[in-house]
């Protein structure tokens, strides 16, 4: 994976090198110092991109996002897709970009503690999934695909990126052909909270008992 | 977002999926306690209404489920003549409603497979799946003035075949009043049909062998050219057949002389099929036939062939040839060569099952003793299926361990049964062709 190319940009370098030496080793090296030297650079220099090895972690986890976001985008149709689809998307491309990386992102995935809902490694992962996902529920909520309710309506985000952690569970763990049963996954759980954050009979009964209570 | 919305209900582990066909249970059994109770009130009242509600509660949680219970609700609305008619109707809806995939999952899928994205491979394609196929969904494809039919395939389907199957167990075996052991002979056969289902690269190949040996050899049919570089593992393209299904096509009111023709086509179809080929289209649900105005039809998805073995063949046919009932050294050796005797039946089980099943196949190849046969003729479905009803209900027949017939028989007769529902609907007078020797003037070779 550790291409020594001379032109790439430092810090790319420093990555493919980070997890090179993960995936050879099992665990992070033992001190930057001894990584720079290994990479024949400063310590200094290191130091000029990550302030460690838990900020390089994240910074390559949110590449993986960035990448996708890219290659969602890169799709002219992408555009015309609703709210719903490019989360879908969203989802299918993450877990095409994961799969050329499977064994880095699986030693993370499987340190992850059940109902952790805020794991260190995806804290910049995070940032931009909430950037991506408020620009999805705005066009949601636009087009009414999603409905907006009080208080519960400024948690949609948080639970969607619930259900991205499920999905990505899911995916470490799963054992089907080709990953098959992940796409499953991605569809079933997207339509479900798309169902639940559109237009559903609980609102017209919550609309009604407010009648009621206010009318009695 | 109608059509979105049916998906997010589908079960989607494996205990989901079998709490449903608990909870259907649980449905199926309450119609009977409504049924018998307002007999209590109204003794005239007949079975209709509780198979009717039987059928819905069923074919409510099938649909569902998608997959290969689809494929067995559409197995099963084949075998209709030996359904009451109230379940009819409602499985053989199932033939054209399934829950969609989404649009970014075919890209995925295309991209899987081919890849590219559908825009990069064709000039337009449907966002939207056009029709439903058991295992996938078609979309419709346009490139350089050539409309496509691009069917897809849903994630997972060759994994969930087993345990789907496993599922649908103490369900058919309820309903259709069959032993385990029975349904082992069935279900086996029936896996293995679906794998080869799921099994696109084969379809491909079988699709092209088959139209392509058949091409020209029958007036008014005509096949779909596939394409295998524009298809793959979950992907299969094909050309765009115009044409509308046969309800479609019975509510426009087409004269009798194009419904014979359309059924003469569809006779010597299987006939060819049967005799020369030796291999058979054995998925004859109405949405693989598209009809024309002019009396023409299209055929489509080859994806589920039965081979006919040269010992199953000779046995099963020799059933049809005349005279054959009166032989009665043929019929025990046929009827032990197809398994309708096991080696430790008693002589009275003998003399009970040998009257059964030449009853049987005395009313099913009827048709064969004729020149020509209307099959718009109800008294004949009526017959048969009364039959059914009457055989099934045979306490020496239910109490009988172990299947009877052989397994090659399963999509065979179930073929059968689809020709001659598809001729009755169409209410068409066939000219009977069949092989030399079931005219008793050669004798077959094997």
């Amino acid at each position: 994976m550790a291409k020594k190319q001379t032109a790439k940009p430092i810090d790319s370098k420093i990555k493919e090198a980070y997890i090179d030496f993960v995936l050879e080793h099992g665990k992070e090296p033992a001190s930057v110092y001894k990584f720079a030297k290994d990479l024949k650079m400063k310590e200094v220099d290191f130091y000029n991109h990550f302030n460690s090895f838990k900020a390089l972690q994240k910074h390559i986890w949110a590449d993986f996002l960035k990448e996708t976001i890219e290659n969602l985008h890169a799709e002219e149709t992408f555009v015309e897709y609703s709210s719903r689809e490019k989360l879908l998307a969203l989802y299918f491309t993450l877990i095409e970009v994961l799969k050329t990386n499977r064994s880095f992102a699986m030693m993370d995935l499987q340190k992850m503690r059940k109902g952790d809902l805020k794991p260190a490694f995806l804290d910049a992962f995070k940032k931009h999934f909430h950037k991506f996902v408020d620009e999805i529920l705005l066009q949601g909520k636009e087009t009414e695909e999603i409905i907006d309710r009080p208080v519960i309506g400024d948690r949609y985000a948080e639970g969607l990126w619930i259900q991205t952690l499920f999905i990505l569970q899911f995916w470490a763990n799963d054992d089907s052909n080709d990953f098959e049963k992940t796409d499953a996954a991605i569809e079933k759980a997207v339509n479900v909270s798309y169902d639940l954050m559109g237009k559903s009979p609980l609102d017209s009964m919550f609309d009604f008992a407010k009648f009621i209570f206010q009318n009695r | 977002m109608s059509e979105r919305k049916e998906q997010s209900r589908i079960p989607i582990s494996k205990i989901q999926r079998a709490s449903k066909f608990v909870s259907t249970g649980a449905k199926v059994g309450g119609n009977y306690i409504k049924h018998y109770s307002k007999k209590a009130f109204n003794p005239k009242m007949d079975r209709t209404q509780l198979d009717l509600d039987n059928a819905e509660d069923i074919y409510g949680s099938l649909s569902e489920l998608k997959g290969s219970a689809l494929k067995v609700a559409q197995m099963l609305s084949m075998d209709r003549n030996l359904l009451p008619p109230a379940y009819q109707e409602k499985f053989t809806m199932s033939q054209y409603s399934a829950p969609p995939l989404s649009y970014p999952l075919v890209v995925k899928t295309f991209q899987k497979t081919l890849g590219k994205s559908p825009y990069a491979i064709f000039d337009t394609f449907t966002k939207n799946a056009v029709n439903a196929a058991s295992m996938g969904q078609v979309h419709k494809a346009t490139k350089d003035g050539k409309t496509y039919a691009v069917k897809i395939q849903y994630p997972g389907v060759a994994d969930s075949i087993s345990s789907d199957l496993r599922l649908v167990r103490p369900f058919a075996t309820r309903l259709f009043n069959m032993s385990n052991a029975e349904l082992d002979h069935y279900m086996s056969e029936v896996e293995g049909k679906l794998m080869e289902e799921a099994d696109y690269g084969l379809e491909l190949y079988r699709s092209k062998e088959i139209t392509e040996a058949m091409a020209g050899k029958i007036d008014g049919l005509y096949f779909p050219k596939y394409y295998k570089d524009l298809s793959g593992d979950r992907v299969i393209t094909m050309d765009w057949l115009d044409g509308v299904h046969l309800k479609e096509f019975l509510a426009t009111n087409p004269s009798q002389e194009i419904k014979n023709k359309i059924g003469q086509a569809l006779w010597d179809f299987y006939n060819f099929q049967f005799h020369e080929l030796r291999q058979v289209h054995a998925d004859p649900h109405p949405g693989n036939f598209m009809f024309m105005d002019d009396g023409t039809m299209g055929i489509i998805d080859f994806g589920c062939i039965k081979e006919i073995p040269d010992d199953f063949y000779e046995n099963y046919f020799s059933l049809l040839k005349p005279g054959f009932m009166q032989d009665k050294d043929e019929i025990d050796k046929r009827f032990k060569a197809l398994d309708f005797f096991h080696e430790k039946d008693s002589p009275a089980e003998r003399k009970i099952f040998s009257t059964v099943f030449l009853e049987m196949i005395g009313m099913l190849s009827k048709p064969f003793q004729y020149d020509t046969f209307n099959f718009g003729n109800n008294a004949f479905f009526e017959e048969i299926y009364a039959m059914g009803e009457r055989v099934s209900n045979m306490k020496e027949v239910r109490n009988s361990n172990g299947a009877r017939g052989s397994r090659h028989g399963l999509y065979v007769n179930r073929t059968y049964f689809g020709l001659y529902n598809m001729l009755n609907q169409l209410d068409a007078e066939v000219k009977i062709t069949k092989p030399e020797w079931l005219n008793g003037r050669t004798e077959k070779v094997a």
